[in-house]
């Protein structure tokens, strides 16, 4: 009797094993990040336009999307079109497991934004689809609280200083500007703004590490003296301060708005593009990370894949998606021109942003140098190093790296 | 490990063995044994998923690095402090629980359901929600200011965030051991109790003499099992810091993953798995050891 | 021990232990307009919850049952047959409990597919069935107890099978009651095998869809993820109230033996 059982389990998962061949010349399989709900609607249309085609969909999640699509390389099953993060882009174009869509890209190269991170060695790689940028957010009743004037955000650095300032000090648990601390990979995303405006870069043009220049230290000591009237934590502890109303002004992204509408409908806060360094210098840069479209180069369907990248990045199917998942917006120009983002303080600010932000170098060793660049903004903040000293030591080790991948 | 006890037989024959070796054997070989040779060569190679092409032989390079790198040093003795400051603790912790839970207690099944409950909540979504029970207004402050203390930013102060994260830590794994500490309580024979309490013997002189040593091969399976989990400790600081402030918590479990899936760099990742491997297989031996030779597990 | 302190103490414990609990909940349920049941209906209305939860309940059943029976019969043969190259065969089983999991994602993603097993419940429960901790812990356990009972049933002719399911398999209660313990919290929760072994929604366990669903690029949907957090946890809630009776029956009737 207890060997029946023994052989049934057995049968049981040799049974719950048999799996149907794909066939040969199979649907295209699309990885993406987004809710699937969102997404799917999208497919059904394409589908419907392109009798023959068919889309086999799935959601990466983004915390371990990433190994998914390592193992999937690794094993010869990459997907037939799959969505990379811009700081994610550069290795694989470097690795060269993508198609080279540099033909597509000349064709198009106008109507888009955030192609940036898709170029390595004069070669394109990836289509931009959306896009994400950081913006100020600021409380406009803590503002008044403080006697600031709401209708008008800080326009420069010497402005949120001393709005950060007299917001600080109207209580124990209120502060005035909001800084990532305490956690990796979002560090520089925030301090690179002030650089960014400032006319400061991670690399030069040419490709070499500048790091260490003059603008970036400038930044980086009016960084630190923001610091000194600042939360600093990490971003959900950020974003939640900010809709408790205890959080002045922070740089952060769209995603923010469709929570703090559904959790904090009563929140009165405003969005500003980051301030420049003064009026007459300098420009309103920010972070903004694009979610780029590759084909790996095993597909057997590169033709069908592309049309389906291009019918994604359209403006018309691009917007839904923006709509749907409410924190990232086209990376089509058209977007600038939609009444839609015209329309709303809040989205215009964004749209516009995104047209003064600047995105991680396109360099494989990206993911390297973020991890030196990050630290050597903690040791300062910190106080374990000073900013010049800082700045110095990561230029040296940005060196190293971008030496690695030559 | 103690062997087998001196009445089994010899050798049963292979029919009945292989038998009962067989499904574990298959499920063993294909699931662990390949994973496991193959990480294992993967730690003399140089090995990127995106580019297999390229994969080169490098023979102890990977682990002579390591004790050039600060990273994994650092990773090291976080990882080793975190051992240490939480399996005695919450050993300690779920004992007590569990002797706490004896006897007759008006609503047992509650206390040991809301004990018990931590554990069953997926690390990822506890992680989450410690990140904002640390924050500055806070779950922990605000009991905190109750007291006149508070205001702590827990997981941006190095030296506050990995304490912060082993608090949590045994907060969520207390109940579990607790629980196995008393499913170990009731195989102790009831007539053992009634002997000592004959004799006179109270309860600090039953608890140490009698139910502790009882004990004794249910608390090492215990530490055995919660060291090799904690020298595992992954999610919690991926989830919540990301190995910083300033390193402070960095794991090496975290640099593994991060040397593997962020660097691409398997080779490494799999020397440092193999150095996991290596300070959990001591840390467990030399438990097991401690406790046969402080007695003989009760027969 | 006092009874007094021993419930005063109780209580103290209880109550330490459950407040970050109750704050957390307490943040659930803050947002919008008092109390409400929203987020939890959305949760169970943004994707197929029924199917994730169906799957989890077939995956963690398999599991467990794979693992009752498999890890029983290599855990009675470690511990009462003189097996050659026993030894070291046994410190292999316990020794990969202690490789980092992460080391073994892309090895075991590369076999799957080349079995032809990627997006299976095979490839959601094989690999989960014979943990190697529940062998360890079942065997720690055979050997603290004498084999009369499993001798005597020989000297009447029961065949191995017979011997291991009939006559050790009731002593062996108390062991099997952590073994179930363990072999369902593990599972229930696990999420990283799960979401890279497979690729449809229809073969999504509970962690993974949750985890798509309140995991944004950049934000926690906190509302959602509570939602999700306590929808999950009920089904183990409900298992281990019925499972702690099943402990305790078995305990009693196993120890008075």
């Amino acid at each position: 009797m207890k060997r029946t059982i023994l052989l049934l389990a057995i049968a049981l998962f040799g049974i719950l094993g048999c799996t149907s061949e794909p066939a040969e010349n199979g649907p295209i399989r699309f990885w993406q990040f987004w809710d699937v709900a969102a997404i799917q609607p999208i497919i059904d249309e394409f589908e419907a336009a392109n009798p023959g085609i068919d889309v086999e969909l799935e959601q990466l999640t983004w915390q371990s999307g990433l190994e998914k699509i390592q193992a999937a390389i690794a094993s010869g099953t990459q997907p037939d079109l799959c969505e990379l993060g811009s700081t994610w882009l550069p290795r694989f174009s470097y690795e060269g497991v993508l198609e080279d869509l540099t033909d597509v890209h000349l064709a198009i190269a106008d109507d888009f934004i955030m192609w940036e991170s898709a170029i390595w060695q004069g070669k394109v790689y990836g289509l931009p689809w959306v896009q994400g940028s950081r913006a100020l957010f600021y409380n406009t009743d803590l503002f008044e609280a403080a006697g600031l004037d709401p209708e008008k955000p800080p326009k420069t650095w010497d402005d949120l200083l001393k709005a950060a300032m007299r917001i600080n000090q109207l209580g124990e648990d209120v502060y005035g500007f909001g800084l990532n601390l305490g956690e990796r990979y979002v560090l520089y995303k925030k301090f690179m703004a002030f650089a960014w405006g400032n006319g400061g870069a991670i690399l030069a043009p040419d490709g070499s590490v500048v790091f260490n220049s003059p603008e970036n230290l400038e930044a980086l000591e009016f960084y630190r003296k923001l610091a000194e009237y600042s939360l600093k934590e990490k971003q959900e502890v950020l974003d939640h301060t900010f809709r408790n109303g205890k959080l002045g002004m922070q740089i952060s992204g769209a995603w923010n708005l469709r929570n703090y509408a559904e959790e904090a409908p009563d929140l009165n806060y405003r969005v500003a593009l980051v301030p420049r360094p003064s009026k007459n210098h300098g420009h309103h840069a920010s972070f903004a990370g694009a979610e780029m479209l590759v084909i790996f180069k095993n597909t057997r369907q590169r033709e069908d894949a592309l049309k389906l990248a291009r019918f994604l990045q359209s403006y018309e199917q691009a917007r839904k998606v923006s709509m749907a998942v409410k924190s990232v917006f086209p990376a089509s120009k058209e977007a600038l021109l939609d009444p839609m983002f015209a329309e709303d303080d809040r989205l215009r600010v964004f749209v516009q942003q995104a047209m003064t932000s600047h995105s991680a170098p396109a360099h494989p060793g990206w993911i390297d140098m973020e991890d030196v660049i990050n630290r050597s903004i903690e040791e300062v903040l910190y106080g374990r190093t000073d900013p010049k000293e800082s700045l110095e030591s990561a230029a040296i080790q940005i060196q190293s790296v971008v030496e690695r991948f030559d | 490990m103690t062997s087998p006890p001196a009445l089994s037989r010899d050798f049963i024959g292979w029919r009945p063995m292989v038998m009962l070796l067989l499904p574990w054997g298959v499920i063993y070989a294909a699931f662990f044994l390949f994973p496991f040779v193959f990480s294992f060569v993967l730690a003399f190679l140089k090995y990127n998923p995106l580019n297999v092409q390229n994969t080169t032989f490098v023979g102890l390079e990977n682990f002579s690095h390591l004790f050039n790198d600060p990273r994994f040093l650092r990773s090291l003795k976080n990882t080793l402090f975190f051992v240490v400051g939480t399996v005695p603790l919450t050993t300690a912790i779920a004992l007590m629980l569990a002797v706490l839970l004896r006897g007759r207690v008006p609503g047992k099944g509650f206390f040991k359901a809301g004990f018990f409950f931590p554990s069953i909540v997926s690390m990822v979504v506890i992680s989450l929600l410690f990140k904002l029970f640390y924050a500055p207004d806070g779950g922990l402050n605000h009991a905190l200011r109750a007291f006149g203390l508070g205001g702590h930013t827990w997981l941006t102060d190095p030296s506050t965030a990995l304490p912060a994260i082993m608090v949590m830590d045994i907060w969520a794994a207390v109940g579990y051991y607790a629980i196995i500490f008393d499913a170990g309580f009731a195989g102790i024979p009831k007539d053992l109790y009634e002997a000592a309490r004959l004799e006179g013997a109270g309860f600090k002189d039953i608890l140490f003499h009698v139910t502790l040593p009882m004990m004794k091969p249910v608390i090492a399976f215990v530490l055995v099992i919660n060291t090799i989990r904690s020298f595992q400790i992954f999610i919690e600081v991926f989830m919540m810091t990301q190995g910083g402030p300033l390193g402070s918590t960095d794991t090496l479990v975290l640099y593994l993953y991060e040397a593997a899936f962020r660097h691409l760099d398997y080779g490494y990742a799999s020397a440092i798995a193999y150095v996991v491997f290596i300070l959990s297989g001591i840390f467990a031996l030399l438990t097991l050891k401690r406790f046969r030779s402080d007695g003989k597990a009760p027969a | 021990m006092n009874k007094t302190l021993q419930m005063v103490l109780l209580v103290v414990v209880f109550a330490v232990m459950a407040y970050p609990l109750v704050w957390m909940l307490s943040i659930s349920l803050r947002s919008g307009a008092g109390v409400s049941l929203r987020y939890y209906q959305e949760v169970w209305q943004a994707g197929p919850f029924d199917r994730y939860l169906l799957n989890s309940i077939v995956v963690v059943t398999l599991v467990l049952v794979g693992n009752i029976v498999f890890c029983t019969m290599a855990g009675y043969a470690f511990a009462r047959y003189k097996i050659p190259g026993g030894r070291i065969l046994f410190i292999l089983v316990i020794s990969m409990i202690m490789l980092p999991k992460q080391v073994i994602l892309v090895p075991l993603y590369i076999l799957m597919q080349k079995l032809n097993l990627i997006d299976t419940y095979a490839a959601l429960t094989l690999p989960f069935a014979a943990d190697p901790f529940n062998i360890f812990l079942i065997r720690q356990f055979l050997v603290t107890i004498p084999p009369d009972c499993e001798e005597a049933a020989r000297l009447e002719g029961a065949g191995e099978m017979t011997v291991v399911f009939r006559v050790a398999f009731p002593m062996l209660r108390p062991a099997l009651a952590v073994v179930a313990i363990h072999t369902c919290l593990i599972n229930w929760n696990s999420f990283l095998f799960p979401f890279i072994l497979t690729n449809t929604t229809e073969m999504r366990t509970l962690p993974v869809g949750l985890a798509l669903l309140s995991q944004g690029a950049h934000s926690v949907d906190w509302g959602h993820l509570m939602a999700g957090a306590v929808i999950a946890s009920i089904p183990v809630v409900v298992a281990f109230l019925i499972f702690q009776r099943q402990i305790i029956s078995g305990l009693t009737s196993g120890m008075s033996r």
